[in-house]
């Protein structure tokens, strides 16, 4: 005989409508694919469920509902927190590991806040980007170390030349994949990245037929699923990168619940409808750096060397003589994905637990690439929260040559970031495959959108590069010199290799 | 070419009496100020050069420098000479800076397990009333590096890597010993004080050669340090720059990596480190490695042919790193193959740098500005190089380069 053991957990959220001013449309309630609200005695009456995506709000033609965080019901404790008291009711209710999306939810050491730029005073001449060119070309790709000479002193161009993609500005759509988010959401990305002239990952459900128009700025995900990897595919884009495993949850493969895994999804994944879409944890022909480099070399063969192929990599503690393994495996980028790193789904104690952040890892492995005489051959990618054009330009500081950016681009597009990805129901039609919350998307809006905020952040790289007295963006890949910390630990600074406010150049 | 005999040294200079000198405040001459990383400065910068090899006396590029005297604040000059040893031409000179003659015995025995010392010699200072005590000892050594060795095979380095390795080990240790130049038939007088007060502290006018740059400094944040001082040299390389490298944190990666030391204090000296990997490891045509450093626009170099705008992009993906970014106007000489004079500003030319040459077409002139040029020769012509376009001078074939070419004229594909 089963046992009830579900238990109500108190509420977060819930959605407040003034009915003076409510117009009584039911836009709300039809807004609402949580079905929180409901047209009863001629009211919106709230019921419980409401996760704070805000559709409703947005919808309201009267602009008269808000939705309000509930004061916490649990009595007081300073240990266990109303959080760890949620998590465990719910557990208990259910006895599985506990889902949730988006980057880590805690307050992990947010270093990037901690950084100070340097500007350019007396010594040297600040620039100003609207009256004198400041570049934010970027390559991406192997680079030779040297250029050949020959004995007779001729400059020898094919033999130092490898396979790179250009990119009008640092920064590359990170990797989300076609199921985790939807057919809309991906047909603005990678328009958007087509305008900008950047990188956009695919994420690793392959490409649909309709996105190779796309395909010069897209660089393909080989993931442990192989979901939708075809040599045609392969020979298409503009980049490959074997994705080992994401800052969310480093050590796991991607999940892809059943629910998202309709008509679409299941074709262009090659796999059954409804089923769920759980990667391998590791790929399972590569259990060591020397599998890895065969299969970077299969890339390469079956791509005839002619794009750059990439690894990325959760930052973990040890990432810096990982990285070191990978560049010596072959690999032309890497991508190294911080611990506040998004996701579409993941075990909830993962994604707050596992990793290191980005700034550190970056960091490491910049240092690490250096130390071993091997940073100016590989392209280093940064992902893992990125939020703002101040931590972009202090992650290139750190080391980055590229940023990967995913959680801005998909808020662009109209996410609020209330972590139900791995529900399926996204009222906002991104992370959802449910046709009518889809078609609630408009690519051409969303793409603009996100077309729009990347050139923001653009313009103030340039800003800041020419208040630093730097007109192009790769004297600012590692330059440590223009940071500074005022956190409230020197020994991060220490590892960082970044010196504390207040002290000078000598 | 030396004039006349250092002669026996004198007793001022015997080792009782040089530590003797009081220690007044932190001031540094060779060991390396504490806590300091490197500093900056903006400065005067001067070279002559005479294309027919005839020699040109230190008392004329004394006189180009300290015309500029708005340019410098006493915290630093230098002056370098090429063609100055044809006697020892094929022996390596080092100049040392000592802080005691202790210091010297330490050093000499370390040169001595290296390399054979052909000859070796107190180089003449004098005392000048106006300047900060305490003075270092210099000396001077011709050697040859001992190639016959264990230790000389086990670092699995050619003559000229091995010369970079004893000098960075030199640097780097904390033996109130700084080896200040490094390379054939040249030699390198600097130190903290106005340029008019080095060049009377080594007697500059003494001194003749077929090439001269120098430099004076009005550095910012930074202590008085003698072996900070420009010009910044390894091997038969030297630097005077004036400017800022606002990528100096991405230049010293690119240096560090090819086994280069940091310890001049000064983002000037990743510049000479520069040259060295660029054109004499790597093997770049000049022009070539000045397009690294001092890179075209993307915007431009699309417009250029198709197998130009190849090497350009080359060049500039594969030495980011070297991209010395920030405002700077460099001059740089060499003496091999032949003595050689490079001058250069960077891409928007936020340093002055101006251009001169005699009437007869022998003697060229690089400096801050016009006047330097003008105080020795009159009737020269003189013109701006431009942005980013760097200036060749060679003793026997005369400007190779004037920086007003296409980036790779010269450069063979």
């Amino acid at each position: 005989m089963s046992v009830q053991t579900v238990v109500r957990l108190p509420e977060k959220y819930r959605p407040v409508v003034d009915h003076e001013l409510c117009l009584r449309c039911k836009k709300c309630v039809r807004a609402c694919s949580y079905e929180v609200l409901e047209f009863k005695d001629d009211r919106i009456r709230p019921k419980p469920g409401c996760v704070a995506c805000l559709r409703c709000v947005y919808e309201c033609p009267a602009q008269c509902i808000t939705v309000k965080e509930m004061e916490p019901q649990f009595a007081h404790h300073a240990v266990f927190d109303p959080v760890l008291r949620r998590s465990i009711i719910a557990q208990s209710n259910s006895g599985g590991v506990l889902l949730s999306s988006c980057g880590a939810n805690v307050e992990y050491m947010d270093i990037f806040s901690h950084l100070l730029l340097d500007a350019a005073q007396v010594t040297n001449p600040s620039i100003d980007p609207l009256r004198e060119p400041v570049e934010t070309r970027t390559y991406l790709g192997r680079r030779p170390g040297k250029v050949t000479v020959t004995d007779d002193g001729r400059i020898d161009l094919q033999s130092s030349s490898t396979p790179l993609v250009v990119m009008d500005m640092p920064i590359m759509i990170g990797h989300i994949s076609l199921g985790s988010i939807s057919y809309n959401a991906q047909a603005a990305l990678f328009q958007a990245a087509s305008e900008l002239n950047i990188v956009a990952g695919t994420g690793e459900g392959g490409l649909h037929a309709d996105f190779y128009k796309h395909s010069k700025n897209l660089c393909a995900e080989v993931a442990s699923g192989r979901f939708g990897v075809t040599s045609h595919y392969l020979k298409e884009v503009s980049s490959v990168e074997i994705k080992i495993g994401q800052g969310a949850k480093p050590g796991h493969g991607g999940h892809l619940p059943g629910e998202k895994v309709q008509e679409l999804v299941s074709q262009t994944r090659m796999i059954p409808l409804g089923t769920d879409a759980l990667s391998p944890y590791p790929h399972h022909d590569i259990y060591s750096i020397e599998d890895l480099q065969q299969l970077i070399s299969v890339l390469k063969e079956s791509t005839e060397y002619q794009v750059p192929v990439g690894v990325k990599i959760a930052a973990v503690h040890n990432v810096g003589a990982i990285a070191s393994g990978i560049v010596r495996a072959g690999a032309d980028f890497i991508t190294v994905d911080g611990l506040r790193g998004g996701t579409g789904s993941a075990p909830r104690v993962i994604r707050d637990h596992a990793g290191m952040p980005i700034e550190i890892a970056i960091s490491a492995v910049d240092q690490r690439l250096q130390e071993e005489g091997l940073r100016d051959k590989v392209t280093l990618c940064a992902s893992g929260s990125i939020r703002s054009a101040a931590d972009m330009i202090k992650c290139i500081a750190l080391g980055a040559d590229v940023v990967g950016v995913c959680t801005a681009a998909m808020i662009a597009m109209g996410c609020t970031v209330c972590q139900q990805c791995h529900r399926g129901m996204c009222t906002w039609g991104i992370a959802t495959q449910r046709q009518d919350l889809v078609d609630r998307l408009q690519t051409p809006v969303a793409a603009q959108r996100v077309v729009n905020l990347f050139r923001a952040w653009n313009e103030e790289l340039k800003e800041m590069l020419g208040a630093m007295g730097i007109d192009s963006v790769e004297s600012l890949v590692g330059n440590r010199d223009r940071l500074r910390y005022i956190g409230p630990n020197p020994r991060i600074a220490e590892i960082l290799g970044v010196k504390h406010s207040g002290e000078g150049w000598g | 070419m030396l004039q006349g005999n250092d002669g026996p040294v004198p007793a001022s200079w015997m080792a009782s009496d040089f530590d003797a000198y009081p220690q007044q405040g932190r001031s540094y001459v060779v060991d390396i100020p504490h806590r300091h990383k490197y500093r900056m400065g903006s400065c005067g910068i001067a070279g002559c050069i005479n294309t027919d090899g005839s020699m040109i006396s230190g008392s004329k590029i004394e006189k180009m420098i300290t015309t500029m005297g708005e340019r410098e604040n006493g915290l630093g000059a230098g002056f370098v000479c090429y063609g100055l040893f044809p006697d020892y031409a094929d022996e390596y000179c080092l100049q040392v800076l000592y802080e005691s003659d202790q210091s010297r015995a330490g050093l000499e025995e370390y040169l001595s397990d290296r390399a054979y010392i052909i000859k070796d010699e107190k180089v003449k200072t004098v005392a000048v009333p106006t300047m900060k005590p305490p003075f270092p000892l210099v000396w001077r050594y011709f050697i040859r590096p001992k190639t016959n060795t264990e230790s000389f095979w086990r670092k699995g380095l050619d003559e000229e890597d091995y010369m970079v390795h004893m000098v960075m080990q030199i640097n780097q240790a904390d033996n109130g010993a700084f080896c200040v130049s490094s390379g054939k038939n040249m030699a390198v007088f600097k130190g903290s004080g106005y340029a008019k007060e080095i060049a009377q502290f080594y007697d500059i006018g003494r001194y003749k050669g077929n090439m001269w740059l120098s430099h004076s400094r009005f550095p910012t944040n930074s202590p008085g340090w003698w072996a900070g001082s420009h010009p910044i040299s390894i091997l038969d390389w030297s630097i005077c720059h004036n400017g800022e490298i606002t990528s100096y944190g991405v230049n010293k990666k690119l240096v560090e990596m090819a086994g280069y030391k940091c310890s001049l204090l000064t983002d000037s000296e990743v510049i000479t480190y520069l040259w060295d990997l660029l054109v004499r490891r790597h093997g770049l045509p000049i022009p070539a490695a000045s397009f690294a450093m001092a890179p075209w626009y993307y915007k431009d170099i699309d417009r250029l042919d198709e197998q130009l705008r190849q090497l350009a992009l080359q060049l500039r993906i594969t030495y980011k790193e070297a991209f010395l970014n920030g405002p700077f106007s460099i001059l740089v000489g060499r003496s091999e193959p032949n003595v050689t004079m490079i001058a250069l500003a960077d891409r928007k030319k936020l340093r002055p740098l101006v251009m001169g040459v005699s009437e007869d077409g022998n003697s060229v002139f690089a400096a801050s500005e016009e006047c330097a040029i003008k105080a020795v020769q009159k009737d020269a012509e003189t013109w701006a190089p431009k942005a980013g376009n760097p200036v060749i001078v060679r003793l026997g074939e005369g400007i190779v380069r004037r920086g007003t070419e296409a980036p790779f004229q010269g450069v063979r594909l």
